[in-house]
């Protein structure tokens, strides 16, 4: 997709790569320091960040939500795909009442031609857009975390392979393959039902597209890390390279992937969504927040609340997880701001 | 019928949602909304002015032996003449079949077995030259280049071939290539048909603008559809896909030797555009003049047209002659059981169904059994199931599963196709209605492009279990035969592209089809009226709704009717006023 | 110089084979994997097995995949004849064949749809360089202020918002509500310059915004970078107006990274155009690109897919050269 971790990661490119071994410790302005570590000070400086951690307190409580859609949904009383004729108006096929048929039972009205409630299936829209984010997000991690890794340790034509890819992954109409792929890939299969082999598919592309993104700040790092004195020690003492990769090489990589892969979650958010608005996400009759702005489309002008609910819902939700993974990144490094 | 947009039939006797008055005086109706389904609003014979068509969907070819849109048939009557053709008039006498290219009706002889058409004095086609029967032969030899020119119907190579396995003029060795066997054409102005048994809806294939004529000098196969010569009163100026159809007056064309047409405008086009909210805007705002396509406005106009009674009195909800419905697969069990599908039938939630297709006035009423309303032999209260009463009947459904030997419910599959957003709707629906009865229907979204070797294919059909199987139907000619036969006839159970979806298997049914092809057609009625109740008993069919499409004319248009044959307005009659 | 170019080009011309093959890869050969048949799309309701079998002989889609592919290739470069029943027609070259749908030249049909998408992205590209460039620039001289507030909450929104969202609303208040604007929609710049522009005026700004965001937080995050460097404090204490050392220094120092970027972006861009399209309703490349793939149409998701590789290949190639001319330190070799 257009932005999210693009932007970051020319942002990142147009300064030295920071370097968290050292760099928390060496650019705090000022004050004493009496042997903290990284985490407690990046803690301490996400703490002071209030817009930071309101986004990321909603993160939390979205997460929270859509890993208790079921029992939230059926505390409500609301299935999501239950009909409900007598909220509608056949003849027009739009809610009863104003303002999408918002009523003190059904809090986000309900959806026009079946008056299913709104808000059962946002619950359940936030369940997918948040695992399909999350699990995407990790799937480029761990693609991009290896390839990279192997780009910037090995070199020669590894490194070459893996950066034409990364340009080439880069450069591509990305959105055109996705929906290619998920349009050519089955419906179902792992015996997994409709619903979740649809959003494996979803996970499986919308991470493959994103690993350049995670890959290139790898590559990038370990390039930057690999001439370091630790690094040559270790060599020098005879550790393996097995050991120098997992024991030396990651855990100095940690804050800089995880400040990404935070990055790719809103991008993914937007994805999943998108290729659900264009029909080949998740299929119907199961809600996602995208699906729902497809349906919406045919009703803005005669029933504009039920396009606005999923709209300003995967805006919150981007929105709070952009402050949040900023806000992250400026704890972690504070030279990128 | 191949897509939505192919509606091929309609009723006059279905009760039209809310309308009023329809003071239809011969030939000055007032207007009202549902005025032009029974008589002609503002008759007029004024010529002049140019007719702007608007839709939001391209035609599938403008070759007449490709295009399989229904819409696309109707303006086809502006530049393909047929041999017969029907009547230019509203209400039942539409959809009666009166001679075009032919002076007369076909004289039938050998025992009903031979058909002969002599043609008109004085017809020609756009660049001058004669129509002959030549022509109508060659245009008809077309439709067997399935592999050069294919999408459009093929009746006529079924009725035609009788075993010579004729593939078309462009492999033909003939040097006419009129190698053709079963027509003849002794001389410029005679054909004769010869069939290898008698078959009373022969002249119905006859009426389709695949059976139109083809100049073999101007045929260029496959790019055919860009240019298609004229014989009607329009020839085709110009054709940009995605974007405009220019039609102007054919020269040629002789108004005396065509008794059907007015040929009122100078000038038509078709504007295709991709904004289906803003052509609705156009047609209320009088800058467009008719959607062609003719299925009915968007959500948002619906409302406003229906909320304003000035607007109203502009639209009319014609029905369209689909029957929307879910088929019960006969070899996927546990429907193998009549009670099983009985029990689908009855715990159905008809409202939610009817309002998942648009509901009472926009989208079609309450389905109730397999028949549309004017093919001969239909019977709009034959209610067998209760349906129209529009609730779930959950005991009765409760008391038939248990029947079933299934009590505590089973679960099945719903096959739906992806790209028709009403189908979807009414399988969620249908999916929820079920689930009150213990019923677990999960729903698969085929590919909507690859229907026919997805749901039309039995083979595959068992393979993922599609125990319901949602579609849409319209006959492509007004006879029990065209309508029921492709869906229920065990002979139309084919490998792909099947239509007989619950794989009915019964004799009796298929002997009744047999046996009206025969008879008169008020006998066949009667026939067609016993296969829709054997279709009913058998449970094997799920009738959604009979469709209806709410649209909006603009009141500048004279000569205004909707011409049951299509459950449209007649393009070719058509005029503007200002 | 010259031989860097060459080079270039070289590897212009191996991406665009690759990306056939992929392309290809995918279209051709997973359908097959799942047993859908492109010649269905081809044959009307009633599929009988013969004229099935007549469509994929015509079609080619019997050869093996490396002839159908080969048979493209050539297409491409030399042309192509195809049976058009009565006689055989020749496709030019860059013959891309015939829709499986329409049977209209793919070509031809790219070619009609090209004005939309150029007029979008060209028109989006010009309001966002400009307004994400001047809003960053801005932020960045008022660092900490409200200005930069402003401008950095705003571009947060508009990173935040999806396009088709963002455009629905839009046409909601603007086109049906207050009626300022006529409903999206195309106009040829031809026919009638004004209405071009008043038609394109919302698809432009929701494109746009979304990429000025961006753009924004970037020009600001390399604006402040550049004005903290040595050089350009340097500048100042030679006593050089403000005005020269940020226009003059830092503007040109901290805008170079975003060439790159801008390079980059026109990949994403035509993901943006599909939506856009899709959105307004525009008759262009993405909402062609979305209906062949929905109708599996080959021959035109192949020729959409190559089509907009090779204007992002060479957009990328005009990028570096112009990086080139632009930063001195940056030597083509």
């Amino acid at each position: 997709m257009v932005s999210g971790p693009g932007a970051s990661l020319s942002e990142e490119s147009t300064h030295d790569v920071a370097d968290p071994a050292e760099g928390g410790v060496n650019s705090t302005t000022g004050k004493a320091i009496e042997g903290r570590s990284l985490r407690q000070i990046a803690w301490r400086r996400f703490k002071r960040d209030r817009v930071a951690t309101a986004g990321g307190a909603f993160v939390g409580f979205l997460v929270l939500v859509a890993i208790f859609a079921t029992p939230i949904v059926s505390l409500i009383g609301h299935p999501i795909d239950a009909f409900n004729n007598d909220l509608i108006d056949p003849t027009l096929g739009l809610p009863l009442g104003s303002f999408g048929g918002i009523s003190g039972e059904h809090w986000l009205g309900v959806e026009p031609t079946s008056g299913r409630d709104v808000f059962s299936r946002i619950i359940f829209g936030a369940q997918t857009s948040i695992f399909v984010a999350f699990l995407a997000a990790l799937v480029s991690t761990i693609l991009g975390a290896i390839l990279g890794l192997a780009a910037g340790f090995m070199g020669g034509w590894v490194d070459a392979v893996v950066s034409r890819i990364m340009d080439f992954l880069l450069a591509f109409p990305q959105l055109l393959f996705s929906i290619a792929l998920v349009s050519v890939l089955p419906d179902s299969f792992f015996g997994l039902d409709g619903r979740l082999s649809r959003m494996a598919v979803l996970i499986g592309v919308i991470g493959f597209f994103g690993w350049p993104y995670i890959g290139r700040i790898v590559r990038g790092q370990v390039l930057s890390l690999r001439e370091r004195e630790f690094i040559e020690a270790s060599r020098s003492l005879g550790a393996r390279t097995g050991r120098i990769l997992f024991r030396e090489l990651l855990p100095n990589l940690a804050a800089p992937i995880l400040v990404y892969t935070t990055l790719i979650i809103p991008t993914n958010i937007i994805t999943e969504a998108s290729l659900s608005f264009l029909g080949v996400g998740i299929e119907a009759p199961n809600p996602s927040w995208g699906g729902m702005l497809y349906d919406a489309k045919s009703y803005y002008q005669s029933d504009p609340t039920y396009m606005i609910i999923p709209g300003v819902c995967i805006f919150i939700t981007v929105l709070a997880f952009n402050l949040f993974g900023d806000g992250l990144r400026d704890a972690l490094d504070p030279k990128a701001h | 019928m191949v897509a939505a947009t192919a509606a091929l039939a309609l009723s006059v006797t279905a009760a039209c949602g809310g309308g009023g008055g329809t003071d239809s005086s011969n030939g000055g109706a007032k207007n009202a909304q549902n005025a032009a389904l029974t008589g002609v609003l503002n008759a007029s014979d004024k010529k002049g002015g140019t007719l702007e068509l608007w839709s939001s969907q391209d035609v599938d070819s403008l070759d007449p032996a490709r295009g399989y849109y229904a819409f696309v048939w109707n303006l086809n009557r502006l530049y393909t003449r047929t041999l017969v053709a029907y009547d230019a008039k509203p209400g039942a006498d539409g959809m009666k079949l009166v001679p075009d290219l032919a002076g007369a009706e076909g004289v039938l002889s050998n025992d009903g077995k031979t058909y002969t058409y002599t043609l008109r004095d004085g017809l020609k086609f756009d660049d001058g030259t004669p129509i002959t029967s030549k022509d109508v032969k060659y245009g008809i030899e077309r439709i067997f280049a399935q592999d050069v020119v294919p999408g459009g119907p093929v009746y006529l190579m079924e009725q035609l071939d009788q075993g010579q396995k004729y593939e078309g003029p462009y492999k033909d060795s003939d040097p006419n290539k009129l190698g053709l066997k079963s027509v003849l054409t002794p001389d410029d102005k005679t054909i004769v048909f010869n069939l290898a048994a008698p078959y009373a809806d022969f002249p119905y294939l006859l009426a389709m603008p695949g059976a139109g004529p083809v100049p073999v000098a101007r045929d260029t196969g496959a790019q055919y559809g860009s240019k298609p010569a004229a014989s009607g009163p329009y020839k085709i100026e110009s054709y940009e896909p995605g974007k405009i159809i220019k039609w102007t007056r054919n020269e040629f064309w002789d108004a005396t030797t065509d008794p059907l047409r007015k040929a009122l405008p100078d000038a038509i086009n078709m504007t295709i555009t991709t904004n289906a909210d803003d052509m609705d805007q156009r047609l209320m705002a009088g800058t467009a003049d008719l959607d062609a396509a003719q299925t009915g406005v968007q959500a948002a106009a619906r409302t406003k047209i229906l909320q304003d009674e000035t607007l109203k009195a502009n639209s009319d909800t014609p029905t369209t002659g689909f029957i929307r419905y879910a088929a019960m697969s006969t070899a996927v069990a546990p429907f193998d059981n009549i009670d099983c599908r009985k029990a689908v039938i009855l715990a159905s939630d008809p409202t939610s169904l009817q309002t998942a297709r648009g509901g009472p006035v926009a989208g079609g009423d309450i389905g109730v059994n397999m028949l549309p309303p004017n093919i001969p032999g239909s019977e709009p209260a034959y209610d067998p199931y209760g349906r129209a009463q529009g609730k779930p009947q959950v005991d009765a459904a409760k008391a038939a599963l248990a029947a079933c030997g299934k009590p505590e419910g089973f679960s099945t599959v719903i096959a739906v196709r992806n790209n028709k957003p009403a189908e979807v709707k009414t399988a969620e629906a249908l999916q929820a209605a079920l689930k009150a009865v213990n019923i677990d229907a999960k729903i698969d979204q085929i590919d909507g492009a690859q229907a026919s070797s997805l749901q039309g294919a039995p083979d595959n059909v068992h393979a993922k279990g599609y125990g319901l199987i949602i579609s849409g139907w319209a006959a492509d000619y007004p006879s029990g035969a065209g309508y029921l036969q492709p869906l229920v006839d065990s002979r139309y159970i084919l490998k792909n592209g099947n239509f007989n979806f619950a794989e009915i298997k019964d004799p009796s049914i298929d002997a009744l089809f047999d046996q009206a092809k025969t008879v008169d057609p008020a006998a066949a009625a009667a026939l067609y009226t016993q296969i829709n109740h054997k279709v009913m008993e058998g449970a094997y069919i799920l009738p959604f709704v009979t469709d209806k499409a709410l649209n909006y004319r603009n009141p500048r248009l004279t000569n205004v009717y909707i011409h049951q044959f299509w459950g449209m307005y007649d393009f070719q009659a058509l005029g503007v006023s200002s | 110089m010259f031989a860097y170019v060459v080079r270039r080009l070289f590897n212009v011309v191996i991406t665009l084979l690759v990306v056939t093959m992929v392309t290809f890869g995918v279209f051709f050969l997973v359908p097959k994997l799942t047993g859908s048949d492109p010649a269905l799309l081809y044959v009307g309701k009633t599929a009988d097995a013969a004229a099935l079998d007549g469509i994929r002989t015509k079609l080619g889609l019997d050869d093996p995949i490396y002839v159908q592919y080969g048979k493209f290739l050539q297409g491409l470069v030399v042309g192509r004849d195809y049976d058009a029943g009565p006689d055989t027609t020749h496709c030019a070259a860059p013959c891309f064949g015939y829709s499986f749908k329409t049977d209209q030249e793919v070509w031809p049909y790219l070619i009609d749809r090209l004005p939309v998408t150029l007029s979008l992205a060209l028109g989006a590209a010009i309001l966002w360089v400009i307004g994400g460039v001047g809003a960053g620039v801005i932020s960045a001289l008022r660092k900490g202020r409200a200005a930069d507030r402003i401008v950095m909450t705003t571009a947060l929104a508009g990173v935040s918002l999806p396009i088709y969202f963002t455009g629905l609303v839009s046409a909601a208040i603007f086109c049906y509500w207050l009626g300022w604007l006529p409903p999206p929609g195309y106009v040829d710049f031809a026919v009638n310059p004004l209405e071009w522009a008043t038609n394109l005026l919302l698809p432009w700004i929701t494109l746009a915004f979304l990429f000025a965001a961006t753009y924004a937080r970037l020009t600001r995050a390399n604006m402040l970078e550049t004005l903290s460097e040595d050089y350009i404090r340097t500048a100042r204490a030679k006593g050089l107006r403000e005005r020269d050392v940020v226009g003059k220094h830092g503007l040109r120092s901290g805008l170079t990274p975003l060439i790159t970027v801008f390079g980059l972006d026109l990949g994403s861009l035509l993901g943006g155009a599909i939506l856009t399209e899709t959105t307004f309703n525009l008759r262009g490349l993405g909402e062609a690109t979305l209906t062949s793939i929905r109708q599996n149409d080959l021959p035109i998701i192949l020729g959409v897919t190559l089509f907009a590789a090779f204007f992002i290949v060479i957009a990328n190639l005009v990028v570096d050269l112009l990086y080139a001319a632009v930063d001195p330190r940056v030597r083509l070799s």
